[in-house]
């Protein structure tokens, strides 16, 4: 494999405007993730320690092997959402090491509306569940949640991807073999309760931890009994009386503990193997990378340089170098392990098209996870194009897409619109993971090109009833809708919605990428098979 | 969550994390290594610290580990984590004044069923020539005395068992 | 082989002096007879004796306290002579003559001596008699409604002691006179458990004392000899732990003064067999302190300067025979230490320790000499004194000699019990140690060599890696995620 040798000058005044300017954005990424993750009013905290119960995240780490990685998914969930005060959706998700083994964890937040569901909490504990269906992750739930926050019960009880689906998804992995340890820390109720219900472990905390259907309010209003938790759902009575729990721990450290023992004594099916060679770091610095993606998101800048910052020695086997030069592929490693990568250079058209659908089959025929890297405004437009048949091109990439069997892993690095957005395995192509970089932005069209169709809509329609704007009242109408539309296409808005599994700074794509794909490998990959190509 | 070992009473936390010569060793904040160990048989072997060599002797009794090295002796006592968590709070309710050192008690100060506060002395110990006094670590019910005025202990022996009293 | 009396020796002791008696024994072509209590049935001088007789009693300690069990025994191994070792009956005048009266010899000296300078009262005034130099006192019987007011005459600093006491137990100093009160409250009690006599005494407390004790020799026609002085200043608790020969703190002049004195107290009370006159040295001054009318413990160092066998002299006194030496026969060569290994912790407070010894090995070289009574697969216990074995190292210099027994310290593996083996070899490479600026307040001024070398982390990687969880732990982590360490994103 041939390593990239990379044009880019970073003594270029270029350059080192770009650097600040994306330093600046990782460092707003970084202060936004840590107020999500620590920042929380004293009273909740003090709360915490009344009731005796550790900080989430320290009940994360006490579960983690120590010096292992540990990639957290979807921290800014609901950043956007509920005026900013459930953050990170009032839960806790990544995958890391507990006992030496891969595992997704799914953590409530009690210092957060009391662990409260909301409608995103919800999408994400789910998110977190297909996660672990797609790659056979076992699970480990650390349950502290009264139940759903009932005035938006509406936006998340009896859909199909509402507070049921989490119940389903635990049955499912249960039935695909794929274990869950739950520990009850605090008090799981209604449909909160099923959670260690439905795990094949259950431990719960002495004193704190509790489950019942309905708590003692609830109890009282529906029957008038008097009831204390301890005596309705409380582990001593769980674990000996009812069996609905398996382990009583008389901490939440012997819990994690047991937890722990556990999980080192489930069993360890073989990974699925893929080509492999000793991993090698990148030639260039992953810094770099913030001197090459440009201030300007409308500036095309090359791939080939993002993808000599990701993979190991920047060797890259590139596919196709002579055609459709608008899609970049080609074979590289990414600790070791062997990827197929296809990045836009350029507008999507027939030929880079053609040649994404043969690469995707050739990479899946090879057992080769497929990594996308997205800068793209969609495809061309024009009858030029259509007359080309390039509708028909794009759907033979989708159809490669969509059916493709190896894992696929998508990085949304710059732009994100139109079918470039789905044929590029956009989230609804059931990527195994999608995460985005902070300026990228995510919406069917431009924002200025959309604000433009807006308006000029909206000034045909006043046009009609006899008015005519003049450019300042243009700009008026013009203005708010571009406002808006760049705040619902932002990164932190597609990850407020969990479109994405997460803003990742661009220097740890690489390792978040390596840590997706070792995850990956738990399941097995089926033998490719598609649908029918319009040709 | 880290594995703790145990030295003259003071837990450290420590974890080893494989690296291609051997081990790191996390101890607190700091990282130490590559260590290694190599086992000569008998009960001796040599411990390779970022390329230092050491002679080691040991001997291994369930979860203490008794070791010389570099002219020292330690005794280590690996503290599994789901038993020294469970004791936490084993019998809740019940608190154990529990012997510093082995001796011989000497002298009784209480009976079963009594009444002592804090700092009420429960129980006189003599280890050689030093007589220790073992008061009560809180308000609380003696519930049981467990050896006789003559009878000897081993360290960490349950001398008295109290009750948090019933009021 | 010169011929004796008896043919046997039973030993009324147990531990290191045992085993040190039957090395002599055998020697001297003497068969070794011993006493044990149960407890010590799988112990190293009960294995090595030609004949072991066991012993019983409500406690151990008492079974060896119990003279009637221990002439029997004398009498079932056909024993001619009884040893008493050190502690015990050692000292216990009642002993000697019921050992005598039954017709056995007693190892050591007359009963009347014993007697003598048992009591520290009359061994005093005895001394002071015989124009000796004693600390100012104030001996409670003598008037013992006055008591406070001699003590408090003395001045501070001072000591309170009892009467009957040895060893420490019991000792109150007393910096300010208003502490004097409970001070005498304190020892009284503990004079009245340790030895079932309350009466005290108190003398001068000289600051910085030095101990130093005279090693004497004596036979039954009236021979003394001194064999030169030892050092005992280093001590814990007032029990020494290092000792030595010759004392760092001796000129020439002061030296021969205070082994002349020391033998000519031996010589007023008749002394027969070895004995030790203990002095006090502050400022230039002595003081008699006591006189320990058995075999030390640390004997060997003396032994090993003058190149005598102090148990077969004994013996040979017990058997009759004159000295066969006199004082301008005595050179001693080089500088002798030992050291004391203990079952104690002093890290904490030299708690006692206890356990099994899973290894024991003792290093050799020229000049060391090491006194067991211990083996692998001991049981330790705290039934009695913790002492395990004592390193006794012989050299040209003090520099060497420390040197030397730092590294035996350091080269002797004992596992499974805590031992002070690393305490006494940093007091061994303390450098107020070797400038000779010792005395028995050097622990507490130096507290430094209490929690030296606490480096913990070659034990903890040892531990580590010794222990399979946490091995297993490690292995267990993937190599990708190994390598990645603690990434958070």
């Amino acid at each position: 494999m041939q390593r990239i040798t990379s044009s880019a000058d970073v003594n270029a005044q270029d350059f080192q405007l770009n650097e600040i300017h994306n330093r600046q954005l990782a460092a707003e990424l970084k202060q936004r993730q840590c107020t999500t993750r620590f920042s929380r009013p004293e009273r909740d905290l003090d709360r915490l320690r009344q009731q005796n119960k550790l900080f989430v995240r320290d009940r994360i780490e006490s579960l983690l092997d120590p010096d292992t990685p540990f990639l957290e998914l979807s921290t800014l969930a609901a950043n956007k959402a509920y005026q900013g005060e459930v953050p990170g959706a009032a839960q806790v998700v990544g995958i890391g090491i507990v006992a030496g083994r891969e595992v997704i964890i799914h953590a409530d937040d009690a210092s957060v509306k009391g662990g409260a569901w909301y409608p995103l909490s919800i999408k994400k504990i789910v998110r977190a569940l297909d996660i672990a269906i797609e790659n056979r992750l076992p699970v480990v739930h650390l349950c502290d949640c009264a139940g759903g926050f009932l005035p938006l019960q509406a936006e998340f009880f009896a859909d199909r991807y509402h507070a049921g689906r989490i119940l389903r998804n635990q049955s499912i992995l249960s039935r695909m073999g794929v274990p869950q340890v739950a520990i009850a820390m605090g008090h799981c109720s209604a449909g909160g309760a099923y959670v260690p219900a439905l795990s094949d472990y259950s431990i719960m905390v002495d004193g704190p931890g509790a489950i019942f259907l309905g708590g003692p309010p609830v109890v009282k209003a529906a029957t008038g009994e008097i009831v204390s938790a301890e005596e309705l759902g409380g582990a001593s009575m769980h674990t000996s009386v009812s069996g609905t729990s398996d382990y009583l721990a008389s901490s939440e450290m012997h819990a994690i503990a047991i937890a722990r023992d556990i999980v080192a004594r489930l069993h360890r099916p073989a990974k699925t193997l893929i080509d492999q060679a000793p991993p090698e770091p990148p030639a260039y610095d992953a810094s770099e990378l913030y001197g090459l993606i440009p201030r300007d998101p409308r500036v095309q800048f090359e791939m080939r340089e993002i993808i000599a910052r990701l993979v190991d020695g920047s060797r890259f086997h590139e596919y196709q170098q002579r055609y459709g030069d608008s899609l970049v592929c080609g074979f590289a490693r990414l600790h070791g392990y062997q990827i197929g990568i296809l990045a836009n250079n350029g507008v999507l058209v027939n030929d880079s098209a053609l040649k994404g659908s043969h690469f995707i089959q050739l990479c899946d025929r090879n057992r080769t996870p497929l990594l996308f890297l997205q800068n793209t405004t969609g495809f061309m437009v024009g009858r030029e194009y259509e007359r080309r048949g390039l509708t028909k091109d794009g759907a033979k990439l989708i159809m490669a897409v969509s059916g493709a069997s190896v894992p696929k892993f998508t990085v949304i690095c710059n732009a994100s619109h139109g079918a470039g957005t789905y044929a590029m395995a956009g989230r609804a192509f059931d990527p195994r993971f999608v995460f985005t970089w902070p300026q990228s932005q995510i919406s069917a069209m431009g924002a200025e090109q959309a604000a433009g169709v807006l308006t000029h809509v909206k000034a045909r329609q006043l046009a009609r009833e006899g008015g005519r704007l003049s450019e300042r009242e243009l700009a008026a109408i013009r203005e708010p809708i571009l406002q808006e539309y760049r705040e619902r296409s932002s990164a932190y808005y597609a990850t407020s919605e969990i479109w994405d599994d997460g803003i990742l700074d661009p220097v740890d794509t690489r390792t978040a990428l390596a840590i997706a794909l070792s995850a990956s490998l738990n399941a097995p990959i089926e033998a490719p098979q598609y649908g029918v190509f319009r040709m | 969550m880290k594995h703790s070992f145990e030295v003259d009473g003071i837990d450290y936390e420590l974890w080893l994390s494989p690296c291609p010569q051997g081990y790191l060793l996390r101890l607190g904040d700091e990282v130490v290594g590559p260590v290694a160990f190599s086992d000569c048989g008998s009960g001796s072997g040599l411990l390779s610290i970022a390329n230092e060599r050491r002679q080691v002797r040991f001997f291994i009794d369930g979860d203490t580990i008794h070791l010389h090295i570099g002219g020292r002796t330690r005794i280590l006592r690996y503290r599994d984590p789901l038993r020294a968590l469970a004791c936490a709070n084993d019998e809740p309710g019940h608190l154990m004044a529990l012997a510093p050192m082995p001796g011989v008690v000497i002298a009784t100060r209480v009976s079963p069923g009594q009444s002592v506060s804090a700092g009420t002395e429960l129980i006189i110990i003599e280890s050689m020539k030093l007589q220790t006094v073992i008061r009560s670590p809180k308000d609380a019910q003696v519930a049981l005395i467990h050896f006789k005025e003559g009878e000897s202990f081993e360290r960490d022996a349950v001398l008295v068992t109290l009750s948090e009293e019933v009021r | 082989m010169v011929t004796l009396p008896f043919d046997t020796v039973l030993i009324a002791n147990r531990g290191e002096i045992a085993v040190r008696i039957i090395k002599t024994l055998r020697r001297l072509g003497l068969r070794s007879a011993i006493l044990y209590h149960d407890i010590d049935v799988r112990t190293l001088a009960v294995s090595m004796a030609d004949t072991a007789v066991a012993i019983r009693g409500h406690t151990p300690l008492a079974a060896y306290l119990d003279i009637e069990q221990i002439i029997a025994a004398a009498r079932t191994a056909n024993a001619g002579a009884i040893h008493p070792g050190y502690g015990f009956l050692s000292e216990n005048a009642e002993f000697a003559r019921a050992v005598t009266q039954a017709g056995f010899a007693f190892i050591g000296p007359a009963p009347e001596t014993i007697e003598l300078m048992g009591d520290k009262i009359r061994a005093r005034n005895f001394v002071r008699r015989h124009g000796f130099p004693v600390a100012p006192s104030a001996i409670e019987e003598d008037e013992p409604e006055t008591f406070l007011r001699r003590a408090r005459a003395i001045g501070a600093p001072l000591l309170v002691k009892p009467s009957a006491g040895g060893g420490g137990k019991g000792m109150q100093i007393v910096r300010e006179l208003g502490c004097l009160q409970g001070a005498i409250a304190q020892a009284r009690s503990e004079a009245q458990r340790y030895f079932g006599d309350d009466r005290l005494y108190a003398e001068r407390y000289v600051e910085r004392p030095r101990h130093i004790e005279v090693q004497v020799l004596g036979d039954s026609f009236g021979n003394v000899v001194h064999l030169f002085e030892r050092e005992c200043s280093v001590q814990r608790r007032f029990q020494k732990i290092i000792e030595e020969t010759p004392s760092p703190a001796l000129d020439e002049r002061l030296r021969q003064q205070i082994c002349e004195t020391a033998a000519a107290i031996a010589r007023a009370v008749n002394y027969r067999s070895a004995g030790t006159v203990e002095f006090i040295l502050g400022q230039g001054e002595f003081y008699f302190l006591e006189m320990n009318t058995r075999l030390q413990v640390e004997h060997p160092v003396t032994e090993m300067t003058t190149g005598l066998d102090l148990v077969a002299e004994q013996i040979y006194a017990a058997a009759g025979r004159a000295l066969r030496f006199s004082q301008a026969d005595i050179i001693p060569k080089g500088h002798a230490i030992e050291a004391r290994l203990y079952a104690e912790a002093p890290e904490r407070g030299y708690a006692p320790t206890t356990g099994k010894i899973h290894v024991l090995e003792y290093p050799g070289g020229d000049g060391v000499r090491i006194d067991s009574g211990i083996s692998r697969g001991q049981q330790i216990t705290t039934t009695f004194d913790p002492m395990l074995a004592k390193i006794i190292v012989h050299s040209t210099t003090r520099m060497e000699a420390a040197s030397k027994a730092e590294r035996v310290l350091r080269e002797l593996v004992l596992l499974g019990c805590e031992t002070n083996a690393d305490f006494l070899a940093r007091i061994l490479a303390d450098e107020t140690f070797l400038s000779r600026d010792i005395h028995a307040g050097y622990l507490e001024e130096n507290p430094h060599v209490l929690s030296g070398g606490s480096d913990l982390s070659p034990f903890l990687a040892a531990a580590a890696l010794l222990t399979k969880p946490v091995r297993d732990s490690a292995n267990a982590v993937p190599e990708l995620h190994a390598s990645l360490g603690g990434w958070r994103n």
